[in-house]
């Protein structure tokens, strides 16, 4: 009994550094709810913005200065792609935080509730990013959900946003559930007792024939779970109603860290767990990434809400991304995807900020409304400007970049239709991010914008000015990216 | 002046319009003057730099000269690497000469947003210029699709009343070529990775993976050589994907029209010579039969639907199609005399169509319509307009003596010698050609003087500087062409060999009979 408590004192040592930046989330946000609430009166619930920004920032600090390693008998693992994924997840958390000042006070809907859900959500994220046994991989993803769902129906005032909270809840319940069956296959085609990633990927391939359709449906059964987490065709029917009805500054952690968190998630099943089994689920893969390509780049024309809008293009950015799971040299996928979830945070952030800006008390994301912006706020527009042509992947800017190395790392694993596809509805895409720079420039009228306050400045500022010069330092990208990777 | 020719000086003449436009985003909106002055000044200077290049160019050598090279992504082979031969040399002069014509005349028909108008101008001409001194595909794939941007904007804010349709539709098209290019851009880089170990980007190395990419079965070059093709030729533009052109011709403004024709158009041009000749000889000759009755169709597609049209602009726009139809056909006959024709038809076009679309605008500001019906007799009310309006037009026709003549006999008798029959065809054109500039000359310039148009008056001091330039140069290369052909001699000579590997070179061209031994002066 003695060695027991010795040796759960030891693992639990062991463990417990690598997830501080959780635990000081997780405890900021508990005590944030009680007593925390009793500080501050009804009116001044705004003050817990700096609080959960400066919670964040030093959970930023912990990760950048945490030491790899492996914690709770293989179910944790700090390494380059966790720290990677989770760099990416504390940014959009801050920007997500600093946006919400004036959506909430427009709204009167200041609550502490509001900073903790962000917070634990965070946490949630932080896990899922290293998460190396499928059973930590269900519950990050579901602490990551659950405070989403919460978060997506926040303001109870509006219809929509209720709906869907509503909605995603119970698409997002279903997936999970087809998940964890997924799960359960496996579980069941190994004999029992093994859920551990890397132990995954060394049994899978030895399962004896009689059980390899248990482990076909496993796999595929994970991959659609996991689909919709990223939002990937055909399993994406959510994300445009969720991102609309979201208040914008969570669609925007949505659109960022939520993917940036799922992705890394998928990285790392599809990388270590089943890269034997590549074979049984390249072909689907493949139709899933070329459907978010051509559906997402598709619907997003039609579409007169700049936030549905994005979230279709979101879609297709998946899409995209998803080429780089299908690397057969993980490795390189990893950073692809990692350097193209970095581009693509700064992008969406930027174009998010503006969108909130123009907003006035949380409604009027119309592409229209930011009819005349070219003329009304010059440094907006250009900065728009930019964030749109960098999604279209128009040279020099990040996002061309980021596309190039990706379609590269592709084309080099012979997915040369695949690229064909990305290459072609990227085109398609550049029609309606044109579409945008149409409104700006070249119509006139819509109302007035008043001038940017500090956060929308210098989150546009920040993200225009990497997209438009990140390419010139692009050995400085690439150096960060080779980073990235299981240790 | 050739003291000046070296590798910093190339950045500085290309960058500089680029420089100029930054230091434009910092003038308030209101000072008009300085937008015009200084874009005009900057382009000016860095034409005046970039003739330094045609004086020091070795004329011997079929090397890349002024190479310039510095790691960029060593990783990934990327190098800013940067320098000219004889055809890059040529068109990047072109370039830098349209680019103050194009400032000069947008002066007064600029008259609102004078300050992005100007900024995107400079924009559009530094990466134009970039293209042609790029030696690195990775550098040559952003100066390329950077240049859609500032068109895209040209056309859609200052454009005609379908501006914006036009411009979507010119950026999704070229888009679309180009980006199809990526894809077959990085297939190479693979194969050559797979092939030497090292991943490297510079333009020479793709172009010496010929034999590799031979080597590696018809189907594969074949699919390679058609989105190369496909990008170029979206460009170019031929037949059956000219359908961008009229659109945005028509509905540019003057200066977006004059670099259209005059600069974006040989883009398609010279990444044929650059990347498709060289890279794929094999996959080109097996697609040879398409790629000629495509020219021949544009060529004669081009000048019948040309010669019934009503506007003056859309006329020109589809005379560029005929004429830009030529060019490819002298490019793919694949030898000496017909190459050769081709680099000629690209500069001429990019002095002939510019003055006419000139001279479109010059009747386009005073009456406000390019209806040629609206318009008769001009020759009596603006004799110098009327004498300048003939000269462009007859160079455009290629009459001896005046630029345009020297390029289209040439493409014609290197298309004759390689396929008579196919080159005879094309004669045809010769006299379309004719006969669509003229009768328009004649239903615009002679006939009756309506009320309206007798109140027009004759060309503007600045209108006149716009065009002696392009006075001057189709003068001098339809009498003395012979500097020319001692800057393309060399490089032609190398792209020949490249696109006939194993075959004996052709005799070498000597031109000196025809040009020189023509009477003095007879050019009017």
């Amino acid at each position: 009994m003695n060695t027991f408590a010795q040796g759960l004192m030891d693992s639990l040592l062991q463990g417990v550094p690598l997830i501080a930046p959780q635990i000081l989330l997780t405890v900021i946000a508990t005590l944030m709810l009680w007593p925390g609430d009793l500080l501050f009166a009804k009116g001044e619930k705004h003050k817990w913005a700096p609080v959960a920004f400066a919670a964040l920032l030093v959970a930023g600090v912990f990760i950048y200065l945490g030491k790899p390693g492996e914690g709770f008998n293989g179910m944790y693992r700090v390494d380059g792609l966790t720290k990677g994924f989770q760099a990416l997840v504390i940014l959009s958390a801050l920007a997500t935080v600093a946006l919400s000042q004036r959506v909430l006070n427009s709204l009167r809907e200041q609550t502490v509730e509001y900073y903790a859900l962000i917070l634990f959500a965070t946490a949630g994220m932080l896990f899922l990013c290293g998460a190396t046994d499928l059973v930590s991989v269900y519950f990050s993803m579901e602490l990551m959900a659950l405070c989403s769902y919460i978060l997506v129906g926040y303001f109870r005032s509006q219809k929509r946003g209720v709906e869907a909270g509503m909605k995603y809840y119970l698409l997002g319940a279903f997936s999970s559930a087809i998940f964890i069956y997924g799960v359960s296959l496996l579980f069941t085609a190994t004999g029992g007792l093994v859920t551990n990633l890397n132990e995954l990927g060394q049994k899978l391939p030895l399962v004896p024939q009689a059980n390899s359709l248990l482990v076909f449906g496993g796999v595929l059964f994970i991959l659609v779970g996991m689909c919709f987490k990223v939002s990937a065709a055909p399993f994406h029917q959510w994300s445009p109603d969720v991102y609309e009805g979201a208040p914008t500054p969570i669609t925007a952690f949505m659109a960022t860290a939520a993917k940036a968190a799922a992705l890394a998630a998928f990285l790392r099943v599809f990388g270590t767990a089943f890269h034997g089994l590549m074979d049984q689920w390249r072909l689907p893969l493949e139709f899933v990434a070329a459907m978010s390509m051509i559906l997402g780049n598709v619907a997003a024309i039609r579409q007169q809400s700049m936030k549905r809008m994005l979230a279709y293009s979101g879609i297709a950015h998946v899409g995209y991304m998803l080429m780089g799971v299908l690397a057969a040299d993980t490795a390189t996928g990893v950073q692809a995807v990692w350097l193209y979830a970095l581009v693509y945070l700064f992008m969406n952030m930027g174009a998010f900020a503006i969108v909130i800006h123009i907003q006035k008390g949380g409604v009027g994301e119309r592409i229209d409304d930011l009819r005349g912006l070219g003329k009304k706020r010059p440094a907006l527009a250009f900065a728009m400007l930019i964030f749109m042509f960098s999604m279209a992947g128009i040279p020099p800017l990040a996002g061309f970049f980021t596309k190039f190395y990706l379609f590269n790392i592709a084309v080099q694993n012979g997915l040369i239709g695949l690229v064909t596809i990305a290459v072609l509805t990227s085109a398609v895409s550049a029609f309606y991010y044109l579409w945008v720079i149409r409104q700006m420039y070249f119509h006139e009228g819509g109302a007035e914008v008043e001038a940017p306050g500090m956060a929308v400045s210098t989150i546009v500022f920040v993200g225009g000015a990497v997209t438009l010069i990140a390419t010139a330092f692009g050995p400085k990208l690439l150096e960060l990216a080779s980073r990235i990777g299981w240790l | 002046m050739s003291a000046f020719a070296n590798p910093t000086m190339m950045l500085v003449a290309t960058f500089l319009p680029l420089a100029a436009a930054l230091l434009l985003l910092f003038v308030p909106k209101e000072n008009k003057a300085a937008f015009k002055q200084v874009a005009f000044w900057s382009m000016t200077l860095s034409f005046l730099v970039g003739l330094s290049f045609w004086f020091g160019y070795d004329r011997s050598s079929d090397a890349v000269q002024w190479a310039f090279s510095k790691d960029w992504m060593p990783t990934l082979g990327i190098k800013f690497s940067i320098g000219m031969d004889g055809i890059s040399l040529l068109l990047w002069l072109l370039t830098a000469f349209l680019g103050p014509i194009s400032a000069l005349c947008s002066f007064e028909a600029i008259a609102d947003r004078e300050k992005e108008y100007y900024i995107w101008l400079l924009v559009l001409q530094t990466s134009m210029l970039g293209v042609f001194i790029a030696q690195d595909m990775f550098l040559f794939y952003i100066f390329w699709e950077v240049m859609l941007v500032p068109m895209y904007f040209l056309i859609a804010i200052w454009g005609g009343a379908q501006k914006l349709y036009a411009a979507i539709k010119l950026f999704l098209y070229t888009l679309a070529g180009s980006l199809l290019m990526l894809v077959a851009i990085l297939a190479i880089y693979f194969l050559q990775h797979k092939h030497s170990g090292h991943y490297d980007f510079s333009i020479a190395s793709f172009q010496m993976m010929a034999p590799v990419i031979a080597a590696q079965g018809k189907t594969f070059g074949l699919l390679l050589a058609l989105a190369f093709f496909v990008a170029f030729a979206i460009k170019v533009p031929m037949f059956p994907f000219h359908t961008w052109l009229p659109d945005a011709h028509v509905q540019a403004p003057t200066a977006g029209s004059v670099i259209l024709a005059g600069v974006l158009l040989k883009m398609g041009t010279y990444g044929f010579v650059r990347f498709l000749l060289p890279i794929f000889p094999d996959a080109v000759r097996t697609l040879m039969p398409w790629l000629l009755a495509l020219a021949l169709i544009g060529i004669i597609y081009g000048a019948l639907v040309a010669m019934v049209q009503a506007d003056m602009k859309k006329l020109v726009a589809y005379s560029s199609v005929s004429h830009l139809g030529l060019c490819v056909l002298g490019l793919f006959a694949l030898n000496s005399y017909g190459l050769k024709g081709a680099m000629f038809q690209m500069i001429n076009h990019g002095i002939s169509t510019p003055g006419l679309f000139l001279c479109v605008a010059v009747v386009y500001d005073r009456r406000h319509t390019r209806q040629i019906a609206d318009f008769g007799g001009l020759m009596k009310t603006m004799p110098v307009y009327a004498t300048v309006f003939i000269l462009m037009t007859l160079s455009s026709i290629g009459l001896p003596l005046l630029n345009g003549f020297i390029g289209e006999v040439l493409c014609l008798w290197g298309a004759f010698q390689a396929h008579p029959w196919i080159g005879a065809s094309a004669t045809i054109a010769i006299v379309l050609g004719a006969a669509y500039m003229l009768w328009m000359v004649q239903r615009v310039l002679f006939g009756e003087v309506s009320e309206v148009n007798a109140k027009m008056g004759d060309l503007s001091r600045r209108e006149l500087a716009t065009f002696i330039p392009l006075i001057a140069a189709a003068v001098w290369i339809g009498l003395y062409p012979q500097p020319f052909f001692r800057v393309m001699d060399a490089p032609v000579a190398k792209l020949l060999k490249q696109a006939n590997p194993g075959q004996v070179e052709g005799p070498a061209l000597e031109m000196a009979a025809v040009p020189e031994s023509a009477p003095e002066g007879a050019g009017r």
